[in-house]
Order: structure tokens, then sequence, then C-alpha cells
């Protein structure tokens, strides 16, 4: 059984815009690999290279140097497949359209549904499933302006399972949301991980949005610091990835930027590491990218 | 009345086209890029002229109509690919490309009129009255001057752009509804942008022999604003947008005709008062339903 997905020694710089602008490397050496069926929480400061490495993974950029592999295949042909699910960090669709929930949830297969077919038995099977599992089944003909936003998220989320993916990327989803929906989205990924079999890639800033769903994290500041169970997360690699004071991300454990200094020995960070058996990366210095 | 017949059937189904696509259009925020298309065509008019392909033949009406709608399509294929440079401000780029066609096809307009106005024997073959009539009809659109052969065009054009709409109609709402995520579902945001300005050029300029210039974009934007009055259902706001922009369509010929108004503005001016109307029936209706 391949990976899901095979991150092999991933560079990705931006192109330059503009006459005085510097092409500086968004993420640099990435290097690890996410087993089918896990959670995956990747964890970084703002800037660190997050949204660029889901991009990579999605196939909407192509790496500087290395390789992605999404189920042994090229990110694109793992997308035109329908394997890949994906939460964007904003909603940015516009709320004002005459369409109904369950319209937008049969966008999600509107790559897989030739122009010229109704949807097929197949394609009103798998929305209904999809609608049901995130519980927005007596709000399914209701016009998509006219929910919250928790119901609106549940939405995309039913738009992104719609197609049966393998594996599920969220990107941000919990900026701004409570403990408590915190967890109740935890709780909510965690039901479709069990019932659809999914792979899900988390990405956030906040340490608590990570504990809530994943159950590996991998910490990304431009280069990978960190991939392994949470239990191993210490604060000494949260002060390294963020690169400064890290409470308020990391519960009441106050870190001050100094003890970064404890994690800059390569030998100290390839410990954990190794310790889940993952294929990590060997560029442990850099921190705070310049991701665009 | 016969005379009228190819004017009147290619309104109509010019009509049609433009109330499909005006939902796009009104949904995507694309008005104003309609604009700067018809703007921009005004160049290719004045390249055409230049080129001496005009439309006082077949041959020449369809050469004409080529000119105009490659440039059309050029210019924006060019609106979006600036956009894209301009990170996403599409009103910097249509400003761009709609003042530099607007300038060029005014330039060569009197490029034209010196290269061609004048007969073997050096006396005026068009007067100055002429160019101000043909600018006239460019400007605002002469519907009433369509002959057969602009009919079986323009319905041929509409047809295709009506089909390829169609086709992708999923790909569309897709894209118009939330672009940002098109790419991760595997459907090519770019292409699919692309693929709908050209589209819209052709539609443009289809509805530039009705309305001209000025007034084509109004078209592929007021019979999808007045729908979207009506309803809150996707399907039912494209039958409705076909039925306004015919019946302001048919309506503004009758009216123009009978009254001797020009047909392309009175068209217009009746799908605003169409417009209107759904306007006051989406604000009283909350009320007298209460």
């Amino acid at each position: 059984m391949p990976p899901a997905v095979e991150i092999d020694h991933v560079s990705y710089t931006y192109p330059a815009t503009g006459f005085d602008a510097q092409a500086a490397p968004a993420i640099d050496q990435v290097n690890f690999s996410i087993a089918q069926n896990t959670k995956l929480g990747i964890l970084g400061p703002n800037g660190g290279g997050k949204s660029t490495l889901i991009k990579l993974i999605l196939g909407i950029l192509q790496p500087t140097k290395g390789s992605v592999r999404v189920f042994g295949q090229s990110p694109a042909q793992a997308r035109q497949q329908g394997l890949i699910g994906y939460l964007p960090q904003r909603i940015e669709a516009d709320l004002d359209w005459p369409i109904s929930v369950r319209q937008v949830v049969a966008l999600g297969r509107a790559c897989r549904t030739k122009p010229w077919k109704k949807l097929s038995a197949d394609d009103n099977t798998a929305i209904d499933r999809a609608i049901e599992l995130v519980d927005l089944q007596s709000l399914s003909n209701r016009p998509i302006g006219a929910l919250s936003g928790g119901q609106l998220q549940r939405v995309m989320i039913a738009r992104a399972i719609a197609g049966n993916p393998r594996l599920l990327v969220l990107d941000e989803p919990t900026v701004g949301v409570d403990i408590a929906g915190q967890q109740r989205f935890g709780n909510l990924i965690d039901t479709l991980h069990k019932e659809l079999d999914l792979t899900v890639i988390l990405v956030s800033h906040d340490m608590r949005a990570i504990a809530a769903v994943a159950d590996r994290v991998a910490c990304l500041s431009r280069s990978l610091h960190f991939h392994d169970t949470p239990d191993g997360l210490t604060p000494a690699v949260l002060a390294q990835v963020f690169a400064h004071d890290v409470a308020g991300v990391f519960g009441d454990i106050h870190i001050d930027a100094h003890l970064a200094e404890s994690c800059d020995d390569p030998a100290h960070a390839h410990q954990h590491q190794h310790d889940c058996g993952c294929t990590d990366n060997d560029n442990f210095g850099g921190s705070g990218g310049d991701e665009s | 009345m016969n005379d009228l017949a190819p004017a009147i059937l290619a309104a109509l189904v010019i009509a049609v086209m433009g109330g499909a696509l005006s939902v796009f259009v009104v949904l995507k925020r694309l008005a104003f890029i309609g604009q700067g298309i018809s703007h921009a065509a005004f160049g290719g008019v004045g390249i055409a002229l230049v080129l001496g392909v005009h439309g006082a033949t077949t041959m020449g009406t369809i050469g004409q109509l080529s000119i105009v709608v490659a440039f059309s399509i050029a210019a924006a294929l060019w609106i979006a690919a600036l956009s894209r440079s301009h990170h996403g401000r599409i009103d910097t780029a249509i400003g761009v490309v709609l003042s530099a066609s607007m300038a060029l096809g005014f330039v060569l307009f009197t490029l034209a009129e010196s290269k061609h106005g004048h007969d073997d024997h050096g006396h005026a073959a068009h007067g100055s009255e002429d160019q101000h009539h043909l600018i006239e009809d460019i400007l605002f659109g002469n519907i009433l001057s369509t002959d057969w052969t602009k009919a079986a065009i323009a319905i041929t054009a509409a047809a295709a752009i009506l089909f390829i709409t169609w086709f992708n109609h999923r790909r569309f709402i897709f894209w118009a509804f939330d672009e940002p995520v098109t790419d991760a579902y595997g459907l090519s945001s770019k292409r699919t942008t692309n693929t709908f300005l050209v589209l819209l050029a052709l539609a443009v300029v289809m509805a530039m022999q009705i309305a001209g210039v000025v007034l084509a974009a109004a078209m592929l934007v007021l019979p999808g604003a007045a729908a979207l009055n009506l309803t809150s259902k996707l399907r039912p706001v494209f039958i409705y947008s076909i039925v306004i922009g015919v019946a302001g369509a048919a309506l503004g010929m009758l009216i123009g005709i009978n009254a001797g108004y020009p047909a392309g503005p009175t068209i217009v001016l009746t799908q605003s008062i169409l417009y209107l109307i759904t306007l006051i029936i989406k604000t009283l209706a909350p009320r007298l339903r209460s």
C-alpha cells in the first residue's frame, strides 16, 4: 500500500514579481511521507509555507525541486480522479448566489459528471451521503446565503467529500473558532475519517486545532522541524518552529524564544523524527519563511 | 415587413443568447468586462476599415466580423492576462485595454479615411457625413440594416455560444460561484476563465449588431440582473433571464419600428424598464406577503 502522500526533498520558490522583488524559498528541502488513513496536522507560523505545501500536494503548484506523489500518482492525476477533497482557508464563494445547499455539494462531483448527462444514481447517493455525514439533511434545499458560518463550513466539507476522495485536505479550518467549536470540528473530522477511510491533512498555526484532529504532527517553518505523534512535540520544538514566545499556541506553557537555541542541535531534532519511522528531511535550520 | 424579418430574427436569437450568458455575467460580476470588450471591438472595426474590409458585400461582412471578433477575443484574453499580472485587479486591466482600443479605433478611422477616402481620380469617395453615420452605427448599432447574411452569421454564432455554454454549464457554475477552489477540484480556473471570456467576446460582437459598442454590454447584463430580482433558485434564474431578454428585444423592436426610434437603444431601454419592474416586484413582494 503506497503512502497517501510522498513529499520527496521538495523546495518551492515563488517567482519574483516586480523589479524590486527578491525570490526566497517558501519551503526548502521538505521530505516526509504520510501513511494512508492517518490524520496529520501540519503546524507552523503564518508565512511558514503551510499553504504552499498544500498547493503542492493539490498539484496547483509544481515543486521547484523534488517531487510530490499522491497515492503513487502525480497530484494532477490524483485530483482528476477525485482522490483529493479540499476545504479552503477562507470561504470566498459568492453567498449571494441563487444556489441551494444540495447544489453546492453536487459541485464536488462536477469534474466527474459529463455535461450532457444528468446526475446519476451514484452521484445522488454520494451527495446525499455527504450531506448526511455533516448533518445538514434538514437544510438541503435552503439557499446558501441563508446559513450560519458553521453550517456553511459543513456544506463546504460535504462538497469536499461528495466526490468520494481518499485524501481530505483542510487549510486552517478553525480560524476564529472557539475551543468548543474546534472540538466539535475535530469530532466531525474523526467521524469522516472512520466512515470514509480518509487520510486527513489539517494545516493550522493553532496547536489546539491540531490537537483536536490529528494523530500525527508535522511542524513546518520553511523546512520541516518535526514529524511524529503529538506526544513528542515539546515546547522546545515549538519555540524553534515559531521562533518566538509561543504562549497561547501551546496551552498555558510559556516558552521564550531563547529556548529555541536548545533545538538548534540537529541530532536533538532527529531523535523525534526517527521515533515514528518516518523519512524526514535532514534540514533543521531556518525559520520564518517568506511565503507570499 | 419582410425586409425586417432578418433583423427581427437576429435580435430575438441574440436576446436568447444574451439572457443565458447574462446570468453568469451578473453573478461573476463581469458587467464591466463586457463594456471593456465592446469598446475594445471599436479598435477591431478600425483595423477592418484600414484594411479596406467593410460590409458592402457578403464576403466583406464576414471579413469585417471576423476581424472584429478576433480583435475582441484578443482584447478579452489580454484583459484576463493583465488582470492576473495585476493580482486580480480586473478594473485596472479593463481600464488599460478599453482606453487603448478606443484610442486605436479612432486613430485607425482617421487613417482609413485618408487612405480609402479618395477615389482613383482624387475625389472624395466618402464625405465626413458618411463617416459620422458609420461611427454612429458602430457606437449605437443599426439592427434594421441587418440582411439575411448578417442574420445567418448572428444566428449561427448565438447557437454556437448557447451550445458551448450548455456543454460547460457545470464548470461555469462552479467557477462563477467559487473560483478560488476550482483548481483544487480539477477544473482549471485559467482555462475556464479564458473559455468564458472568448464566448463573452463573441457574444458582445453579436450584440453590437443590435445595440452598438456603447450599449451591447447592457444586453448581457440587464436580463440576468432582472431575473435575479425574481427568484433565488438557480434553474428559474436562467429561464426568467431568457424570457426577459427576449421580451425586451421584441417589445423594443416593436416600439422602435412603429415610433421611428433607433431599435438598439429602444431594446436596451425596454430591458432597463423590465429590470426596474422586477426591482419593484422584489421590493414590494415581502410587504404584500405579510
